[in-house]
């Protein structure tokens, strides 16, 4: 634990446990993504779903990296992640991403990653808005989080033809981001 | 369609095998079986059992989530 550190970001009126929890409970939707999003790339298969492997892919390992880059900072802050793994899914911030009924239907899995990436925009906005200029450690990790989930939305939502991303899949190295908390 | 006082809504806190209830706009919402509600709590924020309806405003989400949940009673406004 950052003791020092810790305590810098108590004194901002921030409470630290509920900052925390928060913090756990995205690690987990992080990893439990990454599992699902393993499930979900292998069947996205065929003429429709071979066009949308590679971002589910990218996707995939970037929130693999997100749950890395979460973890340091749990501890700093004094927490720890649970020992049982089950406990962990089930404490996740975001419902799990599972494969739909007809694993052929591409649509319904893009909903299924839409709406993963949707969840988690919308929790690490509220973990932003929570520490903005008050814990700028957190802040700064949650904003390059959030920077690359944006994108992954964006991704997913120009499939099911809600407009364009504006912008290429990733060209290089993944998590042009968050890459800095994990090198 | 049910009538909720608070006190009947507050026994609906998910706790203890209870159903999870929660009330916002003058309607009541069964979130038992949603996943973000897991034992009647959401996040560390908010339980279950309790009037909503000025809460949804700090939330990250808007009123399309409640919509995902049945709603299965009244809680009149005061």
């Amino acid at each position: 634990m950052a003791k020092v550190a810790r305590e810098m970001v108590e004194k901002t009126g921030i409470n630290l446990d509920q900052l925390v929890e928060l913090l756990v409970k995205n690690a987990a939707a992080e990893l439990t993504t990454f599992y699902y999003y393993t499930i979900l790339r292998a069947n996205l298969i065929g003429l429709e779903g071979e066009g949308i492997k590679e971002i589910a892919e990218t996707a995939r390992i970037e929130d693999r990296n997100h749950f890395e880059a979460l973890v340091p900072r749990i501890y700093e802050l004094g927490g720890k992640l649970p020992e049982d793994m089950k406990v962990f899914h089930d404490l996740s911030a975001c419902p799990p991403a599972r494969l739909p009924k007809n694993p052929k239907d591409v649509k319904a899995m893009l909903k299924v990653l839409v709406e993963a990436e949707r969840c988690a925009v919308r929790g690490y906005t509220y973990i932003c808005n929570l520490t903005a200029g008050k814990d700028h450690r957190t802040y700064d990790l949650s904003t390059a989080i959030l920077n690359e989930e944006i994108e992954h939305e964006s991704w997913f939502s120009e499939f099911l033809g809600e407009g364009p991303s504006g912008h290429f899949m990733r060209r290089g190295e993944t998590s042009p981001f968050v890459g800095k908390f994990i090198r | 369609m049910r009538r909720f006082n608070e006190k009947e809504l507050a026994r609906c806190n998910g706790e203890a095998g209870a159903s999870a209830f929660i009330a916002y706009k003058g309607n009541v919402y069964d979130v038992s079986r949603n996943f973000l509600w897991q034992g009647g709590r959401h996040f560390r924020i908010h339980t279950a059992g309790s009037d909503l309806t000025h809460c949804l405003d700090l939330a990250p989400h808007g009123e399309e989530m409640l919509e995902r949940c049945p709603v299965i009673g009244e809680f009149p406004e005061e």
